[in-house]
């Protein structure tokens, strides 16, 4: 199965966050009481009601100036998703057609612990509620219906990109030749094991200490 | 804008300047970052802050609030100094050749003719030398020592990159990098734009910024020509409509100008406002004029306007001569008791004026108030504000629930001048209703009483035509919109063509001053074709240019010219600059691209050719310009509150024609070592000017919930504050509590040899909702503004910083 | 028909997203997965009425489609018009959440509201009792203070103790009712956020 992937060019991301506030608009998340801590990054962290969340970070480099990285995190979908290891009931599924890692109401069952520690990415998080883990679905019933996820039909820049995964590999792929002419550090995270192939153009962790596994 | 978004795809240098595009116009920065793969262009943004636009620039250059002029005029410097100008553009389409007055001089700050008592500027020399026939003299070989761009050079020879360094507090290695990168634009073949917004309007030298920057762009060939252009990103969803339609004290609606006592009559009012120019190739398009108000009087007053009674003119508001009713100044007379009642539609002035305080104040001495809006918001709630006794309180508050732009249709005009017609989606809530609903039931339950009861000067409100009912109570949009495109209002012949009345006029070529016209607007003539279809509501995708024109979606105005000025484009013999682009071109004789500025053949037709810049007089654009009250040539001022005890460019510190508030209420931190720290206001991405609307919504409060101010490391270090802290921002008017975002992204300049901190907060919160957001950043600023247009210096003013618990401690 | 939200909807008839990847899985699921599909948010926008608007923030003016529940006639999904060509169905964060401006926000005005001197809250009012009062207020102040003359004796036809503001966040065609009102009152105290 190729399915889908995403590209996450964080060269052209603005962290405008309309990725994030699109997916709470399709999905119908709430808006949840924050505080101003000193950052632009808000809400502080995923949660059963964000599942894409644009991460800020900044520095200093070498040649004394600014650096303010942004990263559109979110589930990457993994080819072989280490946080379906210890489902034994398939509470937790891949999409046939898309390979979209889906959680169903069943994960309320799973030991939510281990979900999140098998996830290199600590993405699932669980609703305190209904105990239902809950993260990125791909905006699977838009795909089904011919559209792109929210996010990705949000963006200005066409930092994130959607399609099919031959395709988007090898986009990718140009992608980081051309940026290597500017930034040499430019790459791809994890490509080969991840549906949601972020590029960057300094080290990862600089964007996030798990951008990349 | 002169130009339009999708052209910023056409730029082979983005210069974001005075704006932060990337946070405040996000989608921009789709064209903006495909101009840097299409076109490999250069990003530069300068800009106090590093911001989100900074993030994805190739280049970032800070300067210190308030020294704007100082940076771009080095950078004319530079231009002049290594001859990177575009010389036949600057020959033939600006004033760059045209011979000043002898009299006109410029010694330490000042032009020739100041009275210092007035603080104004006799401009009889800023003027340029004629022949006997009237026509301007000039040097076309640029070298004659009056001539407009020696003139210029002897001006800007004086901002050498030091002196631009030690004032701006930009290194020099960075000032000659963005200059080197910009002026490369300065080719036939290459285009630079830039696009400004705020940053640079909102200053005590606002529209000298924006002039500094209009003199680079035509020095390097850039106005007219796709890429480029003059481009204010204007910051709301109808502000470019807001101001076409000109609800402004000082304008009428296609700007033209408010009559004011020295014009009593109609012919007194056209002779005045109508330039003349003898410029033999000059299309001089307000000549005009007389036609454009005649038919909008017939708009107004319909039958009542007539030859025999001036179409109604004496009804028109006449200002005394040099009366400024701009808004600054309607609430300093609102503070004294002045004003009895203000009608203050969709705003928020009690968060979104400087010394914000002030202006709570006055709303509380007026007799009523009446405010429409989508959510209730700190003016028209201004009486129960923390520290507001409503027993003490007279104000007759109305607050009146709106229609939100989703449930009426209508049109928007964007920055680029589309036109865009859209459609209700949703009935609005309750009793809610559309603000021109309301306008439409309040005039005509105005016309009722004047009918019934009489009153002081009943004729303008009986006279006025107001038949746009949708026959339900409220109003129609689309016959509204009708009427300020305009009808025939007779059958007519005009140019061998006949016209039906009734007919809605389909260009304003065909208006008349004869009263046989109406059109609500002279620039909207044309939305509407002959037959009466809506061209604001097309849909067409062809784009025959490939320069991303879309003449066929919606319309644009004027005439649907997508690019002002682009007879600019080409040569005198109407060859495209650029044949890689080319906006328009002369070929078989006709034009083909874009529509051109006007019909006639390239210039080299001298009998019938037309100069290019045909709504300036003289048919060329101005590197001398007179029109504006503190000098042809822009001029570096410090702001009023300002870190330097003086300025280093001349002994005048400030603007010398700002007009200065005098009251107790307006104290300004003149040299006042208690705010030793430059601040500067603005927004953010996620909310939208005061945040009367978006801090409604828990989407956008979760993304940004708090008041803040972003400081230096530096002065953090300094002053003990650590990020997260909450801190204490105070100025000569008032202090706001917020939260400290410590960042490496805003560094002390060096000024004058001496470490200058600035910090700066977003102007997005009140105390109105949510309980916990903090309040307005406008409570600390001055009450002072752009000398022209008196748009609020809300970019450069001096405060102090401190953590919440010492300003206990200093209070206790 | 009720009204639920998306998460609500989540809760209470099943994992629709799983129930359709098991779907794809070849796993049966009978009525429940029919049930999902018919309201999956995507197949209530396929039936719903599409209509044409524009971001209502910064001057770009993105391109936005609104679905509108035919039976509820409220709107359920607010997106970017990927047909505009300027902003090509995307939108910032502001534009994302142009959804919470609907009436589904409830802190959406929705009553005449009026406070009287020296009142210490809002009283509810009808429109037909405030516009008359309005309209009273304004020609008391018009009767009293409109000025033929200015102290010269100049002809001014001018009203100077009413002011106007606003707005650059209302339709062309409001905006032209604004001017056209403003200069029938004679007023000169007139301004809008083009300024501010």
């Amino acid at each position: 199965m190729q399915g889908k992937s995403m590209i996450v060019d964080t060269s052209l991301c603005t962290a405008c966050r309309g990725c994030q506030v699109a997916c709470k608009q399709w999905h119908g998340l709430p808006g949840t009481k924050t505080k101003q801590t000193g950052t632009y990054q808000n809400p502080p962290d995923l949660s059963a009601d964000t599942y894409k969340l644009v991460r800020f970070a900044e520095g200093r480099k070498e040649d004394g100036k600014p650096y303010w990285h942004f990263f559109s995190d979110s589930c990457r979908h993994c080819l072989d998703p280490g946080c379906m290891a210890g489902d034994q009931n398939n509470s937790i599924v891949q999409d046939k057609r898309t390979g979209a890692v889906l959680y169903t109401q069943g994960t309320r069952k799973l030991n939510y612990r281990a979900v999140r520690e098998g996830c290199p990415y600590n993405i699932p998080r669980q609703d305190p509620r209904s105990k239902v883990l809950c993260k990125c679905d791909m905006c699977i019933d838009r795909l089904r219906d011919n559209m792109v996820p929210a996010c990705v039909q949000a963006c200005p820049t066409g930092a994130l990109h959607f399609g099919d995964r031959r395709r988007i590999l090898h986009k990718v792929a140009l992608r980081v030749v051309e940026l290597k002419k500017h930034y040499p550090k430019a790459r791809a995270l994890n490509p080969q094991d991840v549906r949601v192939v972020y590029i960057v153009t300094d080290d990862p962790d600089t964007y996030f200490e798990l951008a990349e596994a | 804008m002169t130009n339009h978004w999708i052209d910023i795809i056409n730029s082979d240098c983005v210069l974001i300047m005075g704006s932060n595009a990337a946070e405040n116009h996000p989608i921009s920065f789709k064209w903006v970052l495909r101009a840097k793969k299409k076109n490999g262009a250069k990003i530069i943004h300068v800009d106090p802050r590093f911001t989100r636009t900074s993030a994805r620039a190739d280049f970032h250059a800070s300067l210190r609030s308030g020294t704007d002029i100082a940076f771009l005029g080095g950078m004319i410097n530079y231009i002049l100094a290594n001859r990177k100008f575009f010389q036949d553009y600057v020959v033939n389409y600006t004033n760059g050749a045209f011979l000043v007055d002898q009299g006109f001089s410029f010694s330490d700050g000042l032009f020739s003719g100041y009275d210092a008592t007035a603080r104004k500027y006799d401009k009889a020399t800023w003027s340029f030398q004629k022949d006997a026939g009237g026509v301007v003299k000039k040097d076309p070989t640029l070298k004659d020592p009056r001539c407009v761009l020696r003139l210029l050079q002897k001006h800007y020879g004086r901002y050498d990159l030091d002196k631009v360094s030690s004032i701006t507090g930009t290194p020099v290695e960075d000032l000659k990098a963005v200059y080197e990168m910009y002026t490369a634009t300065g080719k036939a073949d290459k285009a630079g734009t830039i696009m400004y917004a705020l940053g640079w309007t909102q200053h005590t030298v606002g529209t000298q910024n924006i002039r500094t920057m209009a003199i680079i762009q035509l020095l390097l060939g850039n106005i007219g020509v796709c890429g480029g252009g003059v481009n204010a990103l204007r910051g709301e969803p109808n502000v470019q409509g807001s101001t076409d339609h000109c609800i402004l004290y000082h304008i009428l609606p296609g700007y033209m100008k408010a009559p004011n006592v020295a014009m009593p009559d109609l012919n007194s009012y056209i002779q005045t406002c109508t330039p003349k120019s003898d410029e033999p190739q000059s299309a001089n398009w307000w000549g005009n004029y007389s036609k454009y108000i005649v038919s909008l009087l017939k708009s107004w007053y319909r039958d009542a306007a007539t030859q025999d009674n001036d179409f109604c003119y004496s009804h028109v508001p006449k200002l005394d001569v040099g009366q400024n009713t701009s808004i600054m100044n309607t609430f300093d007379l609102m503070y004294e008791g002045k004003m009895k009642g203000y009608i203050c539609l969709a705003q928020n002035p009690a968060c979104s004026m400087p010394n914000a305080g002030k202006v709570r104040q006055a709303l509380g001495k007026l007799d009523w108030l009446v405010h429409a809006n989508i959510f209730d918001n700190e003016t028209p709630s201004f009486w129960h504000a923390p520290g507001m006794d409503p027993g003490q309180i007279k104000t007759e508050v109305f607050l009146l629930p709106a229609a939100a732009s989703i449930e009426k249709s209508g049109s928007l005009t964007n920055s680029g001048r589309w036109v865009q017609w859209k459609y209700v989606a949703a009935q609005p809530p309750g009793q809610a209703i559309a603000v021109g609903d309301m306008v439409y039931r309040l005039v005509a339950k105005l016309k009722e009483l004047y009918k019934k009861e009489g009153g002081t000067a009943p004729e303008p409100i009986q006279d006025l035509y107001w038949d746009y009912g949708d026959g339900k109570g409220g109003f129609d949009p689309l016959a509204t919109a009708k009427a300020i495109n305009g009808f025939f209002l007779e059958d007519a012949t005009i140019k061998g063509k006949a016209y039906k009345k009734g007919q809605t006029v389909p260009s304003f070529g065909l208006l008349t001053d004869d009263g046989k016209t109406s059109a609500g607007n002279w620039l909207y003539t044309g939305m509407f074709n002959l037959a009466g279809e809506n061209l604001s509501a097309r849909r067409g995708k062809a784009d025959p240019t490939g320069l991303g024109l879309y003449s066929q979606w919606a319309w644009c105005w004027p005439v649907n010219r997508r690019v002002l000025y682009n007879r600019a484009s080409v040569d005198p013999a109407g060859r495209p600059y650029n044949p890689a682009r080319p906006l328009i071109a002369w070929k078989d004789g006709r034009w083909v691209g874009d529509v051109p500025d006007g019909p006639w053949p390239p210039m080299a037709n001298r009998q019938k050719g037309k100069l290019p810049f045909i709504m300036k007089p003289h048919g060329v654009s101005s590197i001398f310009g007179p029109g504006l009250v503190e000098g042809p040539f822009p001029e570096h001022y410090e702001p009023v509150e300002s870190p330097l005890p003086g300025n280093p460019m001349s002994g005048q510190r400030i603007n010398p024609a700002v007009k200065l508030f005098k009251g107790a209420a307006d104290p300004y931190a003149i040299n006042d070592p208690k705010f030793p720290i430059v601040c500067s206001t603005y927004t953010a991405t996620e909310h939208w000017c005061t945040g009367a609307i978006t801090r409604w919504m828990s989407w956008l409060t979760e993304a940004m919930p708090q008041a803040y101010v972003e400081i230096s490391r530096e002065l953090a270090e300094a002053k003990g504050i650590d990020n997260g802290d909450k801190v204490r921002v105070l100025s000569k008017r008032g202090a706001v509590d917020c939260v400290a975002m410590v960042t490496y992204r805003l560094r002390p300049f060096q000024v004058q040899g001496k470490p200058v901190h600035q910090v700066g907060m977003t102007f997005n919160y009140g105390w109105r909702f949510p309980p916990d957001a903090g309040d307005s950043a406008n409570l600390l600023t001055p009450t002072v503004g752009d000398a022209n247009t008196m748009a609020p210096e809300y970019k450069a003013f001096m405060v102090d910083v401190v953590k919440v618990e010492e300003a206990k401690h200093h209070a206790g | 028909m009720p009204k639920f939200t998306r998460r609500q909807f989540l809760g209470a008839s099943g994992a629709l997203a799983g129930g359709l990847a098991l779907s794809s899985l070849g796993i049966p699921l009978g009525a429940l997965q029919a049930h999902a599909r018919d309201l999956s948010k995507a197949g209530r926008i396929k039936t719903a009425r599409t209509t044409i608007s524009t971001c209502y923030y910064c001057s770009v003016s993105c391109g936005l489609l609104c679905s509108t529940d035919q039976k509820t006639g409220q709107i359920i999904n607010i997106e970017g018009d990927p047909d505009h060509p300027i902003s090509e169905g995307s939108l910032c964060a502001k534009g994302a959440a142009m959804f919470q401006m609907s009436d589904h926000n409830q802190h959406r005005l929705a009553k005449v509201l009026y406070r009287r001197p020296f009142g210490t809250e809002w009283e509810v009012k009808d429109w037909d009792w405030a516009v008359e009062k309005m309209a009273r207020n304004i020609k008391s102040v018009r009767d009293q203070d409109f000025m033929y003359k200015n102290a010269q004796g100049q002809v001014v036809n001018r009203l100077e103790t009413i002011g106007h503001m606003g707005s650059s966040k209302v339709d062309n065609e409001e905006c032209w009712l604004i001017t056209t009102m403003a200069r029938a009152l004679g007023l000169v105290h007139i301004d809008h956020q083009a300024r501010v």
